[in-house]
């Protein structure tokens, strides 16, 4: 039983799906950096700040200047065309990788989900030979053109989509999600003036239904995908429930990338039609001859080293969201172990964070005026997370320092709300935050929502 | 919990395994977390949101109408009268004359106050805040601009030498002797070009306030009818913009009416130079004058004290709990304790920050503790955002 499903997954199956994921993929993250930098992103987000929040062990990363910035989002567009294309393949994809990984490091601010998970992408791609069919390089050098792969190809990519959709519905089975319906009754309330449908936003009922719809919806979603049978009303419902949130949300790209990505579920035969349609669009592809069968063939080393790889890799993702466990107090309050973990629109949460400066030597103390060192956006993300918190009493330490003050104390005095439940003092208000310093240890000084 | 995350995990293993089977796991998985929180917890009734939906452009409509208009339209009418009355002083400098004129001038940085909050649309084009209250002004530069017939307003150099606080200075100076300050317009050597300042920054103020009211009114540019009809709470939605700004504004002004002088930004060194209107020393009526205009926003209250729709219904509506009450009654209780303890200030602001510290301490904690509710607790209930530009979020 095990021997055949193994032998299912080296089984080879035709090239078509991993080629048109490529080709999707490129172009989806070419209009993505389009749109970030239409949108004037580049310059708020990273040239306008002064002070960027980095990630634990990527301190090293350097924000370039304005003229590197827009030559490191150059790169990272060109290099998505280049994907899209299949033009110098490898290459490509390991440049895109490089500088999307690269910016998406610049400031934990901007942490998203799906930043996260294109990286991934970009990074299985490497290994994955998705330029050896319907592309450039393929109609230059024909003889590298491939037309048959083990089956566990294109299964890597649907697999870490499983875990993506898996994930995030595991985190929606919490009380708040499915008994209080929230954070969905705040969030769908504040659109009951959509025209149409805008009505029923202010139902109770409705949040309901959505919240375990979207539970449901990620827990299974994939596997009726996987069912032959069950594919076509299964992808319905990939676009029903993407273009919902795309509407009443602010995520950006996300859903246009499940909806594009989650093709990849579909047979080789739907992919080889599409791209007959896309030949017969660009006439000049067509190459008129009938498509020889060539299969891939592992040289042993490069065989084992993938497969190596690749187990590292799963065992990887299907431990990290639960290092939350390792951890004291409630995940969504604390957030210690909230990222990387497919954790996506799971809370509301909205706080402030007044910073106090002490001179150890005279006594004096202040507060701290805090649009002077961060924007809008970096002070709001910032209050509700604690490593955040302790990164900017650094470098407020470094600050006054400068100012000529020897031994200042910095504490916070921060307010957190959650899901719509009163605010609450989130860190320990006479704890110097100087004397501390950021590790994977649990932060004994965030405070628990429970206590007065 | 637990056990079934351990379900996960085992429903993980295989998108190649038969689904089915899969499947009446995740879903066993779901019922026993529900049943295991069903018994843990029980929700709270009065979180549930009531059946009939909020009328939010009637709330727009109402704080548009009655609110915002009326507030320019104030600030109009007191901007013409200073103008007149500066005429006046300025053909005929005398006692009698400046005093008319101040107390116009008072009655204009009143009205001011109520428009503060409203910094976007028609007011944001005009850069309002910027142009009406910079403080303190800079009157060094003042007098050298004055003295150099340096009559140009229009650099960012320029904003801390025009506006209210510079005409505070020129009206009133820093004796507290009105002789000396009617000599500057009088006997000075440069009193020409004094009065030539004097109606260059009036001048200013109006076209700013004209631009405004035009902007809004719907015989104008008619913003009042997009306020009204784009209710989103997006950053882009007029509920978005208008809590947005009511909370940048609320935290101005504690942090530059009461907080700088307080000595917060300078460890606890009071500043008693950099308070509101020093000159005028009306510091104090004007810090009241904001608050209770930031508190009528909240409540839906017109320049005419009738309440309508406002972000107190909103939230009633929403009915959001605030530790054992509910979270529309701990604003309104946050308000009051505010105001009171701010008439609780004796004096003028500049003395009390150094004599009474402590009481003018207790007011700022009140307005800190108004910020919290009203930037991280009301948003979060209402779904709007704090964010002052557009952004993805996950």
């Amino acid at each position: 039983m095990i021997y055949k499903k193994i032998s299912r997954l080296t089984e080879h199956v035709h090239i078509a799906p991993l080629s048109l994921f490529r080709i999707l993929f490129g172009g989806m993250m070419f209009a993505s950096i389009l749109r970030f930098s239409l949108k004037g992103w580049i310059n708020e987000l990273y040239v306008k700040p002064i002070f960027f929040f980095k990630y634990y062990g990527f301190e090293w990363v350097k924000v370039p200047n304005e003229t590197g910035l827009y030559i490191l989002f150059a790169l990272v567009a060109i290099s998505a065309l280049f994907i899209m294309f299949g033009l110098f393949y490898r290459f490509s994809a390991l440049v895109f990788f490089l500088t999307f990984t690269y910016a998406e490091l610049l400031d934990k601010t901007n942490y998203l989900n799906h930043y996260y998970f294109v990286s991934i992408i970009a990074f299985l791609m490497l290994f994955l030979p998705a330029g050896k069919y319907f592309s450039l390089d393929v109609y230059f050098r024909p003889s590298k053109k491939l037309t048959h792969i083990p089956r566990w190809f294109i299964g890597v990519i649907q697999l870490q989509l499983a875990l993506v959709y898996f994930f995030s519905g595991l985190a929606k089975l919490n009380a708040d999600w499915l008994l209080g319906a929230q954070p969905l009754q705040i969030w769908l309330q504040a659109h009951s003036d959509m025209p149409i449908i805008g009505f029923l936003m202010d139902k109770v009922w409705i949040a309901y239904l959505f919240s375990w719809f979207g539970a449901f919806y990620d827990l299974t979603i994939v596997f009726f995908l996987l069912n032959q049978r069950t594919r076509l009303i299964a992808y319905f419902f990939v676009i029903v429930f993407h273009v919902l949130t795309a509407i009443l949300f602010p995520i950006g790209m996300f859903p246009y990338i499940m909806i594009i990505c989650t093709l990849i579920f579909f047979s080789a035969s739907f992919h080889l039609g599409v791209i007959e349609k896309i030949k017969k669009f660009f006439s000049f592809l067509q190459s008129g001859n009938e498509e020889q069968v060539k299969h891939y063939v592992y040289k042993p080393f490069v065989k084992k080293f993938i497969l190596v790889f690749m187990v590292f890799h799963f065992t990887f993702q299907l431990v990290l969201p639960f290092r939350y466990l390792l951890y004291q107090g409630k995940l969504f309050w604390t957030e210690q172990g909230y990222r990387f973990s497919w954790r996506v629109m799971l809370m509301e949460k909205n706080a402030i964070a007044y910073f106090y400066v002490t001179d150890r030597d005279t006594g004096g103390s202040g507060e701290v005026m805090m649009n002077n060192y961060l924007s809008p956006n970096q002070e709001k993300m910032m209050a509700s997370q604690p490593d955040m918190i302790l990164q900017y009493a650094h470098f407020l330490k470094q600050k006054y320092q400068a100012l000529g003050m020897k031994n200042p104390k910095i504490t916070v005095e921060s307010y957190v709300t959650l899901n719509g439940k009163g605010s609450r003092l989130f860190i320990n208000k006479n704890v110097d935050l100087t004397l501390l310093s950021d590790s994977f240890e649990n932060k004994w000084w965030i405070l628990s929502p429970d206590e007065k | 919990m637990v056990l079934n995350k351990l379900l996960g995990i085992c429903a993980k293993n295989g998108p190649m395994n038969s689904f089915k089977k899969y499947n009446l796991f995740v879903l066993i998985g779901a019922v026993l977390v529900l049943t295991f929180n069903a018994c843990k917890k029980n929700i709270k009734e009065d979180e549930i949101i009531p059946e009939d939906s909020f009328d939010k452009s009637g709330m727009l409509a109402n704080i548009g109408n009655n609110i915002i208009i009326p507030a320019y339209a104030n600030l109009k009418i007191s901007l013409d009268s200073l103008q007149a009355s500066s005429n006046l002083f300025i053909a005929n400098p005398t006692l009698s004359t400046l005093t008319k004129l101040q107390t116009i001038f008072s009655q204009t940085y009143k009205n001011y106050e109520s428009t503060a909050a409203f910094e976007f649309g028609p007011a944001e084009d005009e850069y309002f805040r910027t142009n009406f209250n910079v403080f303190p002004c800079d009157t060094l530069q003042i007098n050298s601009k004055i003295s150099n017939a340096d009559f140009i307003l229009v650099a960012a150099s320029d904003m801390d030498a025009k506006g209210l606080p510079a005409i505070d200075y020129l009206l009133y100076g820093s004796n507290k002797d009105n002789n000396i300050v009617l000599a500057k317009f009088t006997i000075d050597g440069h009193a020409s070009n004094a009065k030539t300042y004097l109606g260059g920054l009036i001048n200013e103020l109006k076209t700013k306030c004209d631009a405004v009211n035009k902007g809004w009114s719907s015989s104008g540019g008619n913003y009042i009818s997009a306020f009204k009809s784009t209710a989103g709470s997006d950053v882009g939605g007029s509920i978005g913009m208008l809590v947005n700004q009511l909370n940048y504004d609320l935290e101005l002004l504690k942090n530059t009416q009461l907080g700088i002088p307080l000595g917060k930004k300078t460890l606890g060194v009071a500043q008693p130079t950099k308070v509101e209107a020093l000159y005028s020393e009306q510091s104090l009526v004007l810090v009241a004058a904001h608050l209770k205009s930031i508190e009528n926003i909240y409540l839906g209250r017109s320049t005419s004290d009738i309440e309508g729709l406002g972000l107190d219904d909103y939230l009633a509506h929403i009915g959001t709990q605030y530790e054992s009450g509910s979270l529309n009654d701990a604003i309104k209780n946050k308000f009051s304790m505010a105001k009171n303890l701010l008439s609780l200030i004796p004096g003028t602001l500049t003395d009390a920050v150094i004599s009474n510290a402590s009481v003018v301490d207790a007011a700022y904690i009140a307005l800190q503790q108004l910020v919290i509710l009203l930037k991280v607790d009301m948003p979060s209930a209402l779904g709007v955002s704090i964010t002052y530009v557009d952004n993805d979020g996950d």
